[in-house]
């Protein structure tokens, strides 16, 4: 027997990690945390790509093209995080708060 | 010389300018700026001498054969807008140095400015790649090392505590929408089955197309570019992150970020808009995004005071023009003549705002030296003590408001001509009253340089000549007779598109 498991159930799970990487983005303060939940969506994007692949079978291969657009995520994420974190943390140094709602020095 | 050499050539001179930093004893870093100048010079003289492979099936290049015009014709503007960067950063080195001096004892006392005429070369090679770009995977490849070089640049003044913090705000926005594109981009592959753009256009005109995850695909993207070139509603982000960071940078985040997100637009909405289930869906959301940006950049734009926000809103407002033109897209296929197509009207516009804004910003960054004043202060009375920079800056606004005889005058005729065409009554009203308070804002400006004379309670009144390099002077007075020329014959930027 297949797996019980259809491609809707995968697109669900990444549907809701989605959901929660963006809620997180908009309602949480620490920088570092929206960092996390922007992590969470790439991730989200990731399994969408890998059960989309998965699911489009053709001559009885699975297609690759998703799954290589997904290490291209990866890498470029990590990237993302090497220079976001060091921003993050020159931030912190010299306005020594990592609070989202204390950064707006900058008004019209 | 195959085309693709030219994004090698550009990686390998930021290469150099880096290994030249790390190894070279250098006695003053503004070395490396002419040696990035003068590269950048050939490159874009290698750009008419270019051949396209004849074809790209199966080659290791395949990903990379969007071989039209348009292709070059946005390399093009990629290469004269990081040039125009770095002559901005040449001048501006005194304040990076400042900003970013390493308070260690024996530290190079310019510690820190190689880079910075590096990283403007590597975004410059992502967005003349994404020009090219024809595979969601390059597309994002591209698009991400271009984002990723801008997060560097505009946090670069680290002493400086509005650069970190528009850094840190362009991180979390720009993130925010990469998560936003991939999502869109994964959803595609789902519907369409194929990364390739051209198999994408088929996939999506046939007629058992899932058309609900199709429209759920564009949406994501169409968020996600929306962030990247400045559309309302995701346009605020732009005023602070343009405000804090560095002046040559946010000329460059203005036109290249700008020139990118739209290139990377049309090619993966004309997909969609070919497809005959989806195109009024489509077009209807994009010509909401642009009615929505041209009000909020225009009306916005008026009661600010910083020089920066001010061309921030206006950045705002020019994208929400270039967006009306993408949302009068022919219905049917036999609209004759270039200027009946969107894509001409939108890389002439691009073009023309090239010019006027790098122009704005070389004034800028000249005055920036001798008056660390941001706001219209500044400006007012400059017209006696600096009386080139002002007639630059006179041209400039001129062009930017879209006064006839400026290049930027034809840009808005043309998408007006295009609006009128395509019978979109209610853009074109909002089109023109954007317009009309362009006029207002713009030219407010350069009355209060002519007109106005200093006020000693708001500004140190001096009277100094203020020094203006060579580079930067020839650079100005070429960007003038560019936007006056091609203002009085647009052929001449036309002829090129082709």
């Amino acid at each position: 027997m297949e797996s019980a498991l259809t491609l809707n159930h995968f697109l669900f799970v990444s549907g809701v990690l989605f959901a929660v990487g963006l809620a997180g983005v908009l309602i949480r303060r620490n920088l570092i945390v929206i960092f996390m939940c922007l992590e969470l969506m790439l991730a989200a994007a990731n399994l969408t790509l890998v059960a989309f692949s998965r699911f489009n079978v053709q001559d009885g291969e699975p297609g690759y093209d998703g799954q290589v657009l997904l290490f291209f995520i990866i890498t470029v994420a990590a990237a993302e995080v090497a220079v976001g974190l060091a921003i993050i943390v020159a931030l912190f140094r010299s306005r020594e708060t990592t609070d989202v709602t204390k950064i707006n020095s900058m008004k019209f | 010389m195959p085309v693709y050499f030219l994004e090698i050539i550009v990686v390998a001179l930021g290469l150099l300018i880096l290994m030249v930093d790390a190894f070279v004893k250098l006695e003053d870093k503004r070395t490396l700026a002419w040696v990035g100048m003068l590269g950048l010079v050939v490159v874009f003289a290698l750009l008419f001498r270019v051949q396209w492979p004849e074809s790209t099936e199966g080659a290791f290049w395949q990903f990379y054969s969007a071989n039209d015009n348009l292709a070059l014709f946005f390399k093009g503007i990629a290469i004269l807008c990081t040039l125009g960067v770095m002559i901005m950063s040449y001048d501006f080195s005194g304040v990076v140095v400042d900003q970013t001096a390493d308070p260690e004892p024996g530290a190079h006392p310019q510690a820190g400015l190689g880079e910075f005429f590096a990283l403007p070369l590597f975004a410059c090679a992502g967005l003349m790649w994404m020009a090219s770009a024809n595979n969601l995977v390059s597309i994002f490849v591209s698009l991400e090392t271009v984002t990723i070089c801008f997060y560097v640049m505009v946090a670069y003044l680290r002493r400086n505590v509005g650069s970190l913090e528009a850094g840190v705000k362009y991180l979390i926005l720009g993130a925010l929408s990469t998560g936003f594109l991939v999502y869109g981009f994964a959803w595609l592959y789902g519907v369409t089955g194929s990364m390739d753009l051209a198999e994408i256009s088929a996939a999506l005109a046939k007629p058992d197309v899932n058309q609900a995850a199709a429209l759920f695909a564009f949406a994501l993207i169409l968020v996600a570019l929306t962030f990247k070139v400045g559309g309302a509603p995701f346009h605020f982000w732009i005023p602070d992150v343009y405000q804090g960071a560095p002046t040559p940078i946010t000329a460059f985040l203005s036109i290249g970020s700008k020139a990118a997100g739209f290139i990377v637009l049309l090619r993966l909405v004309s997909p969609f808009l070919a497809s005959g289930e989806l195109v009024g869906k489509v077009t209807l959301a994009i010509a909401i995004i642009a009615g929505l940006t041209l009000l909020i950049g225009n009306l916005s734009a008026i009661p600010q005071k910083n020089f920066k926000r001010l061309l921030a809103y206006s950045s705002i407002s020019h994208a929400g023009f270039l967006l009306m033109a993408l949302a009068c897209t022919p219905r049917s296929s036999d609209a004759s003549g270039a200027l009946s197509k969107p894509v001409t009207v939108i890389a002439f516009y691009l073009g023309a705002y090239l010019l006027m804004t790098i122009l704005a910003f070389l004034v800028m960054t000249v005055v920036r030296r001798k008056i660390a004043d941001e706001t219209f202060d500044a400006y007012t009375g400059l017209a006696k003590r600096a009386p080139f920079l002002s007639a630059a800056m006179l041209i400039a606004m001129a062009s930017l408001a879209g006064i006839p005889l400026t290049v930027g005058f034809w840009g808005k005729l043309f998408v007006f001509k295009l609006a009128v065409e395509q019978q979109q009554w209610v853009l074109l009203a909002i089109g023109l009253i954007g317009a009309g308070a362009g006029f207002y804002y713009y030219l407010k400006i350069a009355a209060s340089m002519y007109l106005g004379t200093p006020d000693p309670k708001k500004q140190v009144i001096d009277d100094t000549p203020i020094p203006i390099g060579n580079v930067a002077r020839i650079a100005m007075i070429l960007l003038m007779v560019g936007i006056i020329v091609a203002g009085v014959n647009p052929s001449l930027i036309l002829g090129l598109l082709d």
